[in-house]
């Protein structure tokens, strides 16, 4: 296997995964970590969702620290 | 923000600003398939596809570098500014058509992988007239795409401002990535110098205007404020600065704009927290400092962004003694009131 087609590969599996995470995401997570995706179209839903795939690891650490949040409330919050 | 996102915020301008991008596009299309047709009949559609949508592409691409240095020479092109990311998504779409038109007339017909085929085909690195420009075009797609994903304000938002703007800055690699595709392409393939003549005229163009609003910008940075009292600087005199406008000052590093409204002065940073529009050159729209590049909001009191908008900028002291203008460049925190400094007849006068 050529060292392109390991590259290729492997940007194709974090793609996949991104799809996977995108629709958890899109279905759990969105409103979570951005107040203004409250009340929003669909139409953002929809146009964000190239960029969930892409930026999907950015997206799970802001979930993943949105929920600790949740949990743990900051203390000016709390 | 704190507004409810849309996918798009249409508005009257919007509209008429993509129904022209529209037209363009069509109308350019349709001369250059009329004009193959008619001196080159015996190209493929593919072939006129894939030539028609480059060359669109990098007029475009051209457009678009050069509205941000226009808009510093001349305020008169700002409209054009507003919606500059609508352009760019324009761009990566014809793109993209060129883009796959190209990998499957050259990539899709053997029994590799295509997008390994468009890396192992030719690897003639070390050969100028041989270089596998394709790549490099394949590079600036990836660039253009992942500006085109991320155009949305959710992304500014998530992704912060910093990396955002640093990841949308990459446009000038992919342009420099895209030069280099033409001209090597040139080099192997084409004996029609439209395009190298359209290519040079562009680069020229761009520089030209870079150049001569980068030399405006350093001159406005650089300019020393002798008179100095209690840590104000004197900036100028009131009727340098028209009512509801402002004037954009840097002292110790810091842009500030000063703003004339409602008979008062207040100054708040020259930055827009939006996309670092410059402020100073906006003007005061219901009362709030409005951002030239995308309509932004800020009261001028306190540097916060009307509600439920949630965007804060700095803001400074200043001060009027007789008909001058005194200016203190420490920063209070972002969104705090202060009470500006009151133009009294005598000091219009």
């Amino acid at each position: 296997m050529s060292t392109v087609t390991v590259i290729l590969s492997a940007i194709a599996l974090y793609l996949v995964a991104g799809i996977i995470f995108t629709i958890i995401f899109q279905l759990k997570g969105l409103s979570k970590i951005d107040e203004g995706v409250h009340g929003s179209s669909w139409g953002f839903r929809i146009i964000i969702i190239p960029g969930c795939i892409v930026f999907w690891t950015i997206l799970l650490r802001k979930w993943i620290k949105a929920n600790k949040e949740i949990i743990n409330p900051p203390k000016e919050h709390a | 923000m704190g507004a409810s996102y849309l996918a798009v915020g249409w508005n009257r301008q919007k509209k008429i600003y993509d129904w022209l991008i529209f037209g363009f596009c069509v109308l350019y299309l349709a001369t250059f398939v009329v004009l193959t047709a008619i001196f080159n009949p015996d190209y493929t559609f593919e072939t006129v596809l894939i030539r028609a949508t480059s060359t669109l592409a990098v007029i475009i691409l051209h457009v678009i570098l050069s509205i941000g240095p226009l808009t510093r020479i001349n305020k008169k092109f700002l409209p054009l500014l507003y919606n500059r990311r609508h352009l760019g998504v324009t761009m990566f779409c014809i793109i993209l058509v060129h883009g796959s038109f190209s990998i499957l007339q050259f990539h899709s017909l053997g029994n590799e992988n295509p997008f390994v085929s468009l890396f192992t085909s030719n690897t003639h690195f070390g050969s100028l007239a041989d270089f596998p420009f394709q790549a490099l075009g394949f590079f600036a797609l990836i660039i253009f795409f992942l500006m085109a994903i991320t155009s949305h304000d959710f992304w500014l938002h998530n992704l912060s401002p910093k990396v955002w703007k640093t990841l949308h800055m990459f446009v000038y690699l992919a342009y420099f990535l895209v030069v280099m595709h033409v001209m090597l392409g040139v080099i192997q393939y084409e004996t029609n110098p439209v395009f190298i003549i359209i290519m040079l005229t562009g680069s020229f163009t761009l520089i030209t205007l870079h150049l001569i609003a980068g030399t405006r910008e350093v001159k406005k940075d650089n300019v020393i404020y002798k008179l100095k009292q209690d840590g104000y600087v004197l900036v100028c005199d009131i009727k340098d600065i028209q009512e509801d406008r402002a004037k954009m000052f840097c002292v110790d590093a810091e842009r500030i704009a000063v703003y004339k409204t409602g008979g008062k002065l207040f100054a708040v940073n020259n930055v827009c927290k939006h996309q670092n529009g410059p402020l100073g050159e906006g003007k005061v729209i219901d009362g709030c400092i409005t951002c030239p590049w995308h309509g932004y909001q800020y009261l001028p009191q306190n540097g916060q962004s009307p509600p439920p908008f949630k965007e804060k900028v700095s803001t400074y002291d200043v001060k009027i003694e007789g008909t001058h203008v005194w200016l203190n460049p420490k920063a209070y925190a972002e969104g705090t009131e202060r009470p500006g400094a009151v133009i009294s007849v005598v000091n219009a006068e």
